[in-house]
């Protein structure tokens, strides 16, 4: 190194550490953007995004959630940033999470213009939630492993001695198996919720850090049969696992269908195009764009259903109140952290 | 008069002024590390009988123990393989051995999960080599001690060669008239080098217990995923999460007490200081077998990152998709990283030096850096959301300064303890020297420590740049919206994302580490230039 330069040398990384903070300040806050917490997975909530942007020429920054803490990541985030929102849309995986900002008053109502077509049970009638593409609870069987005549048909069946050690479910604390256990509670009541969830815990279910994981688990033949959802049973199927896919119940109290759910955030910094966001969340074309790429059931009549899963009209479905469920699953909490270990 | 003043001012701030450096490097340290734990304090408050029911059950405390335990086991199976290793790189004259460390040391510089993505592409059941039993053993505790063991251990290899190349020459010299090479080794380097053996160690046992990524990978239970599921769950509880993270504390001042009894202020040779150009130790008889099994070790090393490029280049699209899916990822985490390093190089020189010095306070901050490393990462995000989350703190909060922040306030040791083992390798005379003349302390830090310690401070950065850029705990929690780095975007998409994309961005990851740690060989080799 030259002599004359090195004394400078300071001064210019000086320089150039101050210009790369200032860029960082600068590069990241611009006004024509919208800023959305999305617990959808991210790699089929993202073309959505991006598909906005170049209709609407928004910008949109996300924060997706990791599969651990699906559903309550990014919502405990905005929990936790309640004072000062840093979101203006917050798209939840499932109906019943946007139920505990609706509770913390963190939702501005919205009753969208581009809901025509989805059903009235699927969306608030105050606006503050808005229902689309839905997916189902499924069981998820692998065929080497279960013989056809033994086709599981109900969840109960996780909790039959005859597989035991052979099912698999994702934490309870988690996702949309967080859901589905609060409206078993729902549905059953407590003493008959519990028991189920301490039999199939005494038949060695598997517990599997998500529902991906489930379908790993299955696909893969660890074990016989698990609970998902058919976003994932239809990944498996698409990657030709030898897997069958049984909607439970449907001679009895139905299989649990979950909308995802667009809510628009009180406070948010960019309410306007929050808005517009959610506007085009809802409409046909985010529907149509997630029955295909994440094999969601559309909710209107005119958008596909996709192939290898059934439409909503074609299945018994559970009834649920979806706001019931919500404080359910708050509720049981402290009782699933102790049936988890955690 | 006002000149009299104004000379007087002067002189009392250049006789306090390292005082005055020093409580700046403070004020940061305890807004940016220390403040986001006031805020838990008052959430355990808040949730106190729940928390003390938490901290009654014996399940935490089994969890903290198993915890323990594997990373205890972790540790051992880094120091079987660096040791040796250690050893072999750093004095022995095995074949091509700086090549042979370059490749097994790489590793540890990438975020742990995504090495544990590719044992799975390797081990897992459709993997290259994989079937039941593999993944069997892949995900189990078993699987998680070799995955972290093998990721861990060129930590504790690099730390004991780099110990063992800066051993008296004068001692080894006399040994070896008396004795063979493998006994000069066992019986002088080593013992010698014991300071850095006991860092890797701690370090690498604080490391396995913090790591979240991985055990949520392989599907083990530890603690932090517990503490982690009490911020993740729907009865969102950060007291509790809080509470639970106590018992960490101990651990960590336990931590911080053994790395102040076996490597505190011992002068061992780090960066290669005192590196003279000595011919290694030959090894005779047992140079075919242990360049054998130096060599498999370093294949080993490099064997997932090479699972994981196979896997990429079986997906369609190539690069352009992975570029595409990328997005500003990349681009985000070196951009935080750099700033992160730098903040943390100049805290490190400042209160590195101080600790070096023995200082009045230094050791406290010292001790306050080590604890934030050790300390749960996202215990820390939440912290730091409840304090950076405000009007006036927009500007940090929302942008990537939060990263910066979360980055310094984690890993600042990093840089005050690579600074201080530098330092304190020199003496003090020439600084004592320059003060008798009169120069303040300002000067002396910028015209003789700076210089002096130039490589130990770019060490400092790109250590402390490598760690910004492997993190993935801290940042998860609270990057910004759209802000996300490259780490984070692979743990996003890695459960959902197409396995070729996710390999593919994997693979941009190491392709970064090694443009930073390229442009970091350059600049050591640059300065070494006359």
């Amino acid at each position: 190194m030259p002599g004359p330069v090195r004394p400078y040398l300071t001064h210019w990384i000086g320089l150039a550490l101050a210009l790369l903070f200032v860029s960082m300040l600068s590069c990241t806050k611009r006004k024509n953007e919208v800023v959305v917490y999305t617990s959808v997975d991210q790699v089929f909530s993202e073309p959505v995004f991006r598909a906005f942007e170049r209709e609407a020429g928004i910008e949109v920054r996300a924060v997706f959630d990791t599969e651990e803490t699906k559903s309550t990541g990014v919502l405990n985030r905005l929990i936790a940033e309640s004072d000062h929102p840093q979101a203006d849309v917050f798209w939840s995986g499932d109906p019943v999470r946007p139920f505990l900002l609706i509770k913390r008053g963190l939702v501005e109502p919205y009753l969208s213009p581009a809901v025509s077509g989805l059903p009235a049970g699927m969306r608030a009638a105050d606006g503050t939630w808005t229902g689309f593409a839905a997916r189902a609870r499924v069981l998820l069987v692998n065929r080497g492993k279960v013989p056809s005549g033994e086709t599981p048909r109900s969840i109960r069946d996780l909790a039959d001695p005859r597989w035991r050690g052979q099912t698999s479910i994702a934490n309870p604390l988690f996702g949309t198996t967080t859901m589905h256990v609060a409206a078993l509670f729902a549905a059953w009541g407590e003493e008959r919720a519990r028991a189920f969830m301490n039999d199939i815990k005494a038949n060695d279910v598997r517990v599997a850090s998500s529902n991906g994981e489930v379908k790993r688990l299955v696909a893969a033949g660890e074990v016989a049969f698990g609970l998902t959802d058919t976003d994932d049973a239809h990944e498996a199927l698409g990657e030709g696992a030898p897997v069958e896919v049984i909607y439970p119940d449907q001679d009895g109290m139905g299989a649990l269908v979950m909308p995802t759910t667009a809510v628009l955030l009180r406070r948010g910094p960019h309410g306007e195009a929050g808005k517009k966001l959610v506007d085009y969340l809802v409409g046909p074309e985010a529907e149509r764009m997630m029955a295909e790429s994440a094999a969601h059931m559309p909710l209107r009549a005119g958008v596909p259903t996709p192939a290898n899963v059934r439409s909503v009209s074609d299945i018994r479905t559970m009834e649920v109140d979806y706001a019931r469920v919500a404080s359910e699953m708050e509720r049981i909490q402290p009782w699933l952290r102790q049936w988890s270990g955690l | 008069m006002a000149q009299a003043v104004e000379r007087t001012l002067n002189q009392r701030l250049h006789r306090h002024e390292q005082t005055l450096f020093l409580a700046g490097a403070a004020a940061i340290l305890v807004l940016f590390s220390i403040a986001p734990w006031l805020q838990p304090l008052g959430e355990i408050a808040a949730a106190r009988e729940n928390s003390l029911a938490l901290l009654a059950s014996s399940r935490v405390w089994m969890l903290l123990l198993r915890s323990l335990l594997l990373s205890s086991a972790v540790t051992a199976l880094a120091l079987l393989i660096g040791l040796p290793l250690g050893v072999l790189f750093g004095r022995m004259d095995v074949p091509l051995r700086r090549a042979l460390w370059v490749a097994h040391a790489f590793p540890m510089f990438l975020p742990p999960f995504l090495l544990a993505l590719g044992w799975f592409h390797l081990l897992g059941r459709q993997g290259l080599l994989g079937g039941e039993s593999t993944a069997a053993l892949l995900f189990s505790e078993v699987g998680l001690v070799f995955v972290l063991g093998v990721t861990l251990a060129p930590i504790v290899t690099s730390l004991v060669a780099v110990g063992v190349m800066g051993v008296d020459a004068s001692l080894e010299e006399a040994a070896r008239l008396v004795a063979r090479p493998w006994r000069v080794a066992t019986h002088i380097l080593l013992p010698a080098a014991s300071p850095a053996i006991a860092l890797a160690a701690i370090v690498v046992f604080a490391l396995a217990l913090s790591e979240l990524g991985v055990p949520m990978f392989l599907r083990v239970d530890v603690f932090p995923a517990a503490v982690f599921a009490r911020l993740g769950g729907v009865d969102y509880a950060p007291g509790e999460a809080f509470a639970l993270a106590l018992p960490l504390v101990p651990v960590a001042a336990c931590l911080l007490i053994l790395e102040r009894r076996f490597v505190g202020r011992h002068s061992y040779a780090v960066l290669g200081l005192r590196s003279g150009a000595r011919a290694p130790l030959p090894l005779r008889r047992l140079r075919a077998p242990l360049t054998a099994a130096a060599t498999i070790a370093s294949i080993v090393s490099v064997a997932p990152i090479a699972a994981l490029a196979i896997r990429a280049s079986r997906g369609s699209g190539g690069v352009a998709t992975i570029l595409d899916w990328s997005r500003r990822a990349p681009l985000n985490g070196v951009l935080a990283a750099a700033a992160a390093a730098s903040g943390i190089s100049a805290i490190g020189l400042i209160v590195g030096h101080a600790a070096a010095r023995r200082e009045r306070g230094a050791s406290v901050l010292d001790a306050l850096s080590v604890l934030a490393f050790v300390t749960p990462a996202s215990v820390l995000g939440v912290g730091l959301i409840a304090v950076w989350n405000r009007a006036a703190t927009q500007m940090i909060y929302g942008t990537l300064a939060i990263l910066v922040v979360g980055y310094m306030a984690r890993y600042v040791a990093v840089g005050v303890r690579v600074v201080a083992s530098s330092v304190s390798q020199s003496p003090v005379h020439l600084e004592e020297a320059a003060a008798a003349h009169g120069a303040h302390f300002a000067r002396r830090l910028f015209r003789i420590v700076l210089p002096l310690h130039a490589r130990g401070v770019m060490f400092a950065w790109l250590l402390a740049a490598v760690f910004c850029m492997r993190d993935l705990e801290t940042a998860v929690l609270f990057y910004p919206p759209g802000g996300e780095p490259l780490t984070v975007r692979i743990f996003t998409l890695e459960a959902n994302g197409p396995e070729s994309v996710v390999a593919g961005l994997a693979l941009l990851q190491v392709g970064m580490t090694l443009a930073v740690l390229g442009l970091g060989a350059f600049a050591f080799l640059w300065r070494r230039a006359p």
